[in-house]
């Protein structure tokens, strides 16, 4: 193994596993308010790309005002989800919500399958989408770069609403107490449905990012994904952005890692990805950034 | 006097209308999921195969039973059980992968129904089956074809991908290796993946690394167009090889330019019909679809249910399985779509290759060879 290769591999896996912390971020986020492991934030990830591709293919727009339009239509879609699905059930117990969660899953993968076909579609990436630089010997595509630097800007984006502005402070004590914060004056509702539309909106920008760098998108695209991006969220403290973003590159690395050095083992690299989560859960189950779980949040 | 020979007549005439039963026959595809694509072309093969053949040569009628197996195993159970025990079909056509054709012949195999499988090229598919049968080549002499090739490209080294999760990319994988080592060529590495991997940079980077004179990718195209792809992102520049798992539009439209030179093993081209037949399906998919272009999966479609109905025009019951499915093992140069076609007494078709190669986005023909 030669130090550029190596170097290479590193590239690679900080471009992969920014693009899991991106969807991590919107896990953590609704957990953190809710309690709840949203199983359809990987969904709503695909609807995202879905919407990417038709702004694109079908109404031929720029990159740029489809990015801003899935945005918008992906937080709308999790406002709705959350008035249709979640917000009837405030008061049941948890496993009930996880329950819907899983449902709403099945019915974007069956509605998306019965709309658009099961049929992988090519992604139209935008052409300087599509350079490559190289640097020192080490090969990059644009997308590659651009999805760490979006992460990061969005990162600090969500770390300042949540610690800056009024609205972060209602969502920091949502996450303490619904009850009590209800009784303060602030609408809980309204916040949560913040909430939900943060998260859709970053996953509806993971989403695209994950169409740009892998062009094709499918109704089955956000499973492995929303999984890999769970464990993640999970590794890194489920309820700290923070913690979202350093699990997935964690994961992201693991996975090249074990290309890397096994390449037999490749084929399990997924394996391995879940391995690191158990292992987590085991010694130290609040994950890396994670507090106490039924104390703080973010 | 007239009145009662017309009443004869008409009463002869819905007797015999009466007596043409509808059989069933059913075709379990997958229709939605990640290999959709396969699914809908070989479909469109059975279903164009029997509106040019709706008839057997008794007068009874062909009733395709569709149903979707997703490309996922316990929906091929489920459906080849339904088809078998409620729909009573005579035979099931498909389920196009080897994982999911192994897996509706192990049940099928217990019902004595007959299974026409038209593109599992798995070896071990027919092997101690009775009722297992195929219209496309297998994978030891699809492996053969891609070594002969490369090794007479002159390419030594190879690095071999191979899809851990589908017994196609093994079993094509395992002949590749076998044949290209005893050819003289030397493996450099044999890596594995999953399919729904989306991201191969790691992989390619390994390979860039290794620098091997050729690639053979026994993989589908999901896979198969992402590596070509991150690739060429990565400045990986190798002949790059399949089998016929990319053999579809999919895999040149999720590729795009990276798939440009591009070779794999195909079983047809509609460019070049080998027979009068094969030519006249052109001409009526075309006029049913409006394209010109077969797929080779279509065309594989169509020969499995006119093989299927070919014997059991041969049964004086055709809706006897187990006579149909020994008739379908005495086919000999059947005049098929795609090609010559004879059936051993494995269930294993006996047919002819092409070689084809991608450029200016489609999928020209180099090469035919033959057993």
């Amino acid at each position: 193994m030669d130090i550029l290769t190596f170097m290479q591999q590193m590239v690679n896996g900080f471009s992969l596993g920014s693009m899991y912390a991106l969807i991590a971020i919107g896990y953590t986020m609704v957990y953190g308010v809710l309690r709840l492991i949203n199983f359809a934030h990987g969904d709503i990830m695909m609807v995202g790309a879905f919407l990417g591709y038709t702004f694109m293919a079908v109404f031929n727009l720029p990159f740029s005002l489809t990015i801003l339009l899935s945005v918008v239509f992906a937080a709308l879609l999790g406002i709705l989800m959350d008035k249709i699905a979640y917000k009837p059930l405030r008061e049941a117990p948890r496993i009930s919500l996880l329950i819907t969660a899983i449902g709403i899953s099945f019915f974007l993968e069956n509605a998306f399958t019965v709309f658009a076909g099961g049929v992988p579609r090519a992604f139209p990436v935008p052409s300087y989408m599509e350079n490559i630089f190289n640097v020192a010997g080490l090969t990059f595509s644009a997308s590659s770069i651009t999805v760490p630097i979006v992460t990061m800007i969005l990162l600090l984006a969500i770390l300042y609403v949540l610690y800056k502005t009024k609205y972060g402070m209602a969502i920091r004590a949502l996450s303490f107490d619904i009850k009590t914060v209800n009784l303060m004056g602030v609408d809980a509702n309204m916040i949560i449905a913040i909430v939900f539309g943060l998260g859709s909106a970053l996953a509806a920008v993971g989403g695209i990012f994950w169409a740009v760098n892998y062009p094709s998108v499918e109704p089955m695209m956000g499973v492995l994904v929303g999984l890999k991006a769970f464990a993640a969220a999970v590794v890194g403290g489920i309820g700290s952005v923070t913690g979202a973003v350093i699990g997935g590159f964690i994961i992201g690395f693991t996975e090249v890692v074990v290309i890397t050095f096994f390449p037999e083992l490749g084929g399990y690299k997924d394996a391995f990805a879940f391995v690191f989560l158990i292992l987590v859960l085991l010694f130290k189950p609040t994950g890396i950034m994670g507090e106490d779980l039924e104390k703080s949040r973010f | 006097m007239k009145k009662l020979i017309s009443l004869a007549v008409a009463s002869a005439l819905t007797c015999g209308v009466a007596l043409a039963k509808e059989i069933k026959v059913g075709a379990l595809m997958p229709m939605t999921g990640t290999i959709a694509a396969y699914g809908q072309t070989a479909n469109l093969g059975v279903e164009l195969a029997n509106k040019l053949q709706p008839k057997l040569k008794n007068g009874d009628t062909i009733k395709l039973v569709l149903l979707d197996n997703k490309g996922d195993k316990v929906e091929t159970a489920n459906g080849t059980t339904r088809l078998i025990s409620s729909d009573k079909v005579v035979a099931i056509l498909g389920p196009l992968t080897s994982s999911n054709t192994a897996q509706a012949i192990s049940i099928a195999e217990k019902k004595h129904v007959p299974i026409v499988a038209p593109v599992a090229t798995n070896d071990k598919l027919t092997t101690k089956r009775e009722y297992a049968n195929r219209v496309c080549f297998t994978d030891s002499f699809q492996g053969e074809v891609v070594a002969n090739y490369a090794i007479s490209q002159g390419y030594k080294s190879a690095v071999l991908l191979v899809d851990q999760a589908q017994v196609y990319s093994l079993g094509l994988a395992k002949a590749f290796q076998k044949a290209f080592k005893d050819k003289g060529g030397k493996l450099l590495k044999k890596i594995k993946i999953t399919s729904g991997d989306k991201d191969f940079k790691a992989v390619v980077s390994q390979i860039k690394q290794l620098n091997p004179d050729f690639l053979f990718l026994p993989l589908y195209h999901p896979e198969a167009s992402m590596i070509a792809r991150q690739s060429k992102q990565l400045g990986l520049t190798k002949p790059m090889f399949s089998g016929d798992g990319v053999a579809n539009q999919t895999f040149i439209d999720l590729g795009g330019d990276a798939v440009e030179g591009y070779m794999f093993t195909d079983f047809f081209d509609s460019t070049n019909p080998p027979s009068q037949t094969s030519a006249d399906f052109v001409a009526f998919h075309e006029k049913e679809t409006g394209k010109k272009e077969v797929n080779s999966f279509t065309a594989l479609g169509a020969d499995s249910y006119n093989i299927l109905i070919d014997a059991m025009n041969r049964c004086e019951d055709p809706t006897d399985s187990v006579c149909v499915n020994k008739e379908i093992k005495k086919t000999k140069d059947f005049d098929g779509v795609s090609g010559k076609i004879s059936i051993d007494k494995n269930g294993n078709a006996i047919r002819s290759a092409v070689i084809k190669e991608i450029k200016s986005g489609k999928a020209g023909y180099k090469a035919t060879v033959n057993p």
